[in-house]
């Protein structure tokens, strides 16, 4: 079976962005509380 | 100390890689394309702890009204939804070179599709509920109901014979994978399981953070 390198790169990919952008949304959302603007506030 | 579960989950990432492209070998039957399953199945092993988390600690706050348990619920609620979605997509990247097909309505694809639906449903319901209490109530008793759902994903490969197979190495009895290829999953194991634990620490301190600030 040919090796599929793409799928392989493709798959590895999509995680790491998806991962990255999780965290950035994290860290964005805590810099917004920190400096008392909360444009992304939510209830808990 | 959620910075040294950070530096402890990047290091343990990085071992992670090294050993799914370095270490462990070529599968002689996929080729290198099977290299997919270090990511794909600990990000179902992640979803499920996960939503154990979203189940124990749902019982909790019904029990107990602990708000630290609704927050916990809430944060593990998230990343579950996040791994599941990776696990959908990693697999479905996966299946297009090996069965030929992104997609197909098998029954643990199926199962695990409803799983994502339903935890959707879960941070959906929390944000449209306008009392917080009322919230949290209701998120606590669809967070029990949609657990039951766990058991059927991972046994569906067991009850209908369809085209996903059986799991490799979460099952009774010996196992039949070697052992390079055992220790490169187990690897990557600890990593996503770090990854879980620094993702719904910075998470539950936000919401904690949120409340105060909205009180």
């Amino acid at each position: 079976m040919p090796d599929n390198w793409g799928f392989v790169l493709a798959a590895y990919g999509l995680a790491a962005v998806v991962l990255i952008a999780y965290w950035r949304r994290l860290v964005r959302r805590e810099r917004a509380l920190e400096t008392g603007s909360r444009p992304t506030a939510r209830r808990a | 100390m959620v910075r040294v579960v950070g530096g402890l989950t990047l290091v343990a990432l990085a071992a992670g890689l090294l050993m799914a492209f370095g270490v462990a070998p070529r599968e002689v039957t996929q080729g290198n394309v099977q290299r997919i399953m270090y990511l794909h199945v600990p990000s179902v092993w992640v979803a499920y702890l996960a939503f154990a988390v979203v189940l124990v600690a749902s019982m909790v706050y019904l029990a107990r009204r602990l708000d630290g348990a609704d927050r916990l619920a809430h944060a593990s609620a998230e990343v579950g939804v996040l791994f599941t979605g990776l696990t959908i997509a990693t697999g479905s990247i996966w299946g297009k070179p090996t069965w030929g097909t992104w997609w197909t309505w098998d029954a643990r694809l199926t199962s695990v599709s409803i799983l994502f639906v339903m935890y959707l449903g879960y941070l959906l319901l929390r944000g449209m509920v306008e009392d917080p209490d009322q919230g949290a109530r209701y998120a606590a008793v669809l967070g029990i109901v949609a657990a039951f759902n766990i058991p059927l994903v991972h046994f569906s490969v067991y009850w209908w014979r369809t085209l996903h197979q059986p799991p490799s190495l979460m099952k009774p009895g010996p196992g039949t994978m070697p052992g390079v290829i055992v220790a490169a999953l187990l690897v990557n194991f600890v990593a996503f399981s770090l990854l879980y634990i620094y993702f719904v620490a910075k998470r539950v301190s936000l919401l904690r953070r949120e409340a105060e600030a909205a009180a």
